[in-house]
């Protein structure tokens, strides 16, 4: 099946325990860091950015993941297009990191000129003979869901982007994010490995002791908990919150919301899940009342009880509610390092200090992705430390960890490791 | 100088026949402003001119081997027989305009057809005037006010000229003083900046028609009779016409060869020769830019180092701000409008319409 030799990865892939977090070197390898790059952010549909990151014709914006920089751009025609930042002469790179307005393409280097679509326009000095059909810039496979920008470097991306597809561009409609408008956005640098960011994003085991914020609007049972270390209070509680989960999906179903939770977990290329969760307290946003931070609904809403469709990919996490949507992407820089990029979206007409408070709206997911970002800076040292040894997942809050590790360890298997 | 005027001494002069009679000595020089002056000429063979107040003249002037002909409206009163008036501006890189600055003198001949043209006033006793001018287009509308001052018909005008500074109002002086005796003259000058009169006590500006409308209350009641750069003239149509002055009562001088020269006031006609001076603001250098040739080219031949490659407005390379004047640009793609509105262009394809200055 395979034509190369299971590597030194594959022992670490072998060793790992079911029910347990990865062995050490799965986090803190080098060479486990280009597999992984290799396996689930080149073969992979990976999140990469939004339709809103360039409203207009012109705008374009770089990211990098790992060696590959990718220019995402709208094209005169409207069309959202994403191309290989490497000139075609000598593979320059074309365009800086960040955004910036473009009219064409020129590389800095010896101006060779590209059309937005790609297409080699200009090279000075290169005689007509120079065939410029065979030197257009390389075009990436990509699919805009809903307003976001997913890509695949593979020339085989996985086809079960379908479930996904069909899903999102259902539930993500009334929200308009392709429309939206980018109120703020922050890149952190967490000192750990892509996947205990990511683990750290799928529990809220954690959420009490960590996020006080976060807590006033985000549930912490919904991601499990053990009944028998409730308190008999605390577990009527808990009961009484399923109950009227099942209640408030049956009415959102009802009144044309899919609220149900979708989960694309294990034994499929494509990770993802999705649900209309339940906002505590005053129960429109996250903000620390729970009241909406944007007076004007993000796209077509007209409701701000409509929840949180929260969403999770292997490389991103998002949360659309009524008045905004906080959508976070995940990009490996090395084995211990991992930008964790925020984009906070408003209506695209909202207003600074007349339609939304900028505090009120980012406040929450700052200070809970900078938490996070300690929280998994220590889980990173803990993993170098040569007494680290895996621990037990609890099964009850950590459930989708043990899912994302069975995952894990199969992609890398299938793809030869 | 050995003028002969015993021609002015005629009991019964002829009359310049239009058809046969070309021959013209300039008989005076005079400095109205800064840069404008008035030459006077009359006949060769002491005849007198009949001309309607408005019309103009077309000279050959010796410029060259083969000469080069222009049309310059009178600005004298048609009362005055003997001679006749142009005044003319001088203009940077303006081939006949700096020729006659520099070269013509009492005494001088030169060959001249005329009168010529139709931008005459209506004839009829009574008829509300507004002579709207641009620049050195104030000529004709000046021959039509000393007409009127001359023939003490009763009038009521409104004089409006607009010109770059105060110090550019040709006239002035005059117009003033002629304002201070007839009862129905009413003077606006609008002055684009008041670069050289600090303390300029009225409105300053491009004719607009918020101004107009100040300035000028019974203007759709008025017969105008404009005068100016194209631009100028276009404006004004535009702006009287809106404000309800009927097209039948709307009269523009429209001599072909007839050029106004006013870089202020001018963003269309550029006459041939006509220069501007490019400044590239970082390294300190200023070029004379000539009208027809792209900024990249001149700063080239200029030795200005500016970043280029294609050279013909898709590559972009050559992307600069442009800190003040205004260029025509015929890019191809290289530039978008967003970054135009942001105050770039492309100096490539672009050629200067006034003086510029580059963040280069």
């Amino acid at each position: 099946m395979l034509n190369r030799l299971p590597s030194d990865i594959s022992a670490l892939l072998e060793a790992r325990a079911d029910g347990h977090s990865l062995p050490a070197g799965l986090y803190t390898r080098e060479d486990v860091f280009e597999a992984d790059i290799d396996v689930f952010f080149h073969k992979h549909w990976i999140c990469v950015g939004l339709d809103c990151d360039v409203p207009e014709p012109g705008d374009a914006t770089v990211v990098d993941i790992g060696k590959t920089s990718l220019i995402l751009l709208r094209d005169d025609d409207g069309e959202i297009r994403v191309l290989h930042n490497v000139c075609r002469h000598r593979g320059s790179r074309l365009l800086d990191a960040g955004k910036t307005i473009v009219s064409k393409l020129v590389c800095p280097y010896h101006t060779w000129t590209y059309e937005l679509t790609g297409e080699l326009a200009y090279a000075p000095h290169m005689g007509k003979d120079l065939d410029k059909q065979c030197h257009s810039l390389k075009s990436v496979n990509f699919k805009s869901i809903g307003g976001l920008i997913y890509v695949c470097l593979s020339d085989n991306p996985p086809e079960d982007i379908a479930n996904l597809e069909q899903t999102l561009i259902e539930r993500l409609a009334p929200y308009d994010i392709r429309n939206a408008k980018i109120a703020h956005q922050t890149d952190v640098i967490e000192d750990g490995n892509w996947k205990l960011t990511m683990e750290n994003n799928r529990e809220c085991y954690h959420c009490s002791a960590n996020h006080p914020e976060l807590c006033v609007s985000f549930v912490d049972l919904d991601f499990g908990f053990d009944p028998e270390t409730l308190s008999p209070e605390d577990r009527q509680q808990a009961e009484e919150h399923f109950r009227l989960y099942d209640e408030r999906t049956r009415a959102w179903e009802a009144d044309g919301f899919p609220s149900a939770a979708v989960e694309q977990l294990v034994d499929c290329a494509t990770n993802f899940r999705i649900q209309r969760l339940i906002i505590a307290g005053a129960g429109e946003s996250q903000t620390h009342d729970a009241t909406a931070a944007s007076s004007k609904l993000l796209g077509q809403m007209t409701r701000k009880d409509l929840g949180d469709t929260h969403l999770w990919g292997h490389n991103s996490w998002n949360h659309f509610m009524g008045d905004h949507a906080v959508v976070a992407i995940v990009i490996p820089l090395s084995a211990g390092r991992t930008l964790v990029r925020t984009k906070w979206l408003v209506h695209k007409d909202a207003v600074e200090g007349k339609d939304y408070d900028f505090d009120k709206l980012t406040e929450v997911w700052i200070a809970t992705t900078d938490q996070d970002a300690d929280l998994v800076a220590r889980s990173h040292a803990g993993a170098l430390d040569p007494a680290y040894q895996p621990g037990p997942y609890s099964r009850f809050s950590e459930t989708n960890l043990d899912k994302f590790a069975i995952w894990y360890i199969d992609r890398m298997r299938a793809h030869g490791y | 100088m050995g003028i002969e005027f015993t021609q002015i001494q005629r009991v019964h002069a002829d009359i310049w026949d239009p058809e046969r009679d070309e021959m013209l000595v300039c008989v005076d020089v005079h400095q109205e402003t800064h840069d404008v002056r008035s030459f006077t000429f009359a006949s060769v063979e002491g005849k007198c001119f009949k001309f309607d107040a408005g019309q103009y003249f077309l000279f050959d002037f010796p410029t060259g081997s083969d000469g080069e002909a222009r049309c310059y409206s009178i600005s004298s009163s048609p009362h005055r027989g003997n001679a006749f008036t142009v005044t003319v501006k001088r203009v940077p890189g303006g081939k006949v305009s700096n020729w006659l600055h520099d070269n013509m003198v009492p005494g001088m001949t030169v060959k001249g057809q005329g009168p010529l043209g139709h931008f005459i006033r209506p004839k009829v006793a009574g008829t509300k005037l507004l002579l709207l001018s641009g620049g050195s287009g104030i000529t004709p509308v000046m021959s039509i006010t000393r007409d009127l001052a001359d023939s003490c018909e009763p009038a009521d005008i409104v004089f409006l000229h607009a010109a770059r500074t105060p110090l550019d109002l040709i006239f002035r002086s005059e117009l003033s003083c002629l304002a201070a005796r007839m009862k129905g003259l009413r003077l606006q000058f609008l002055p684009e900046t008041v670069v050289g009169e600090r303390a300029w006590p009225g409105l300053t500006g491009r004719i607009s028609s918020e101004f107009l409308k100040l300035a000028v209350p019974d203007i759709a009641e008025r017969i105008v009779m404009c005068c100016g750069p194209a631009p100028f003239m276009a404006a004004a149509r535009s702006i009287t016409a809106a404000l309800g002055v009927p097209k039948s009562n709307y009269i523009e001088e429209s001599f072909d060869a007839a050029v106004i020269d006013e870089p202020g006031l001018d963003v269309e006609a550029q006459p041939a020769g006509k220069t501007h001076q490019v400044e590239f603001a970082k390294q300190k250098r200023t070029l004379e830019v000539p009208f027809d040739q792209t900024v990249l080219t001149a700063a080239k031949r200029g030795s200005v180092r500016l970043p280029s490659s294609c050279s013909n407005g898709m590559c972009g390379t050559c992307k600069s701000k442009l800190v003040s004047g205004s260029v025509e640009m015929n890019h191809n793609g290289g530039i978008r409008q967003r970054e135009i509105d942001a105050g770039m262009f492309l100096p490539c394809c672009s050629k200067p319409l006034s003086d510029l200055v580059i963040d280069r």
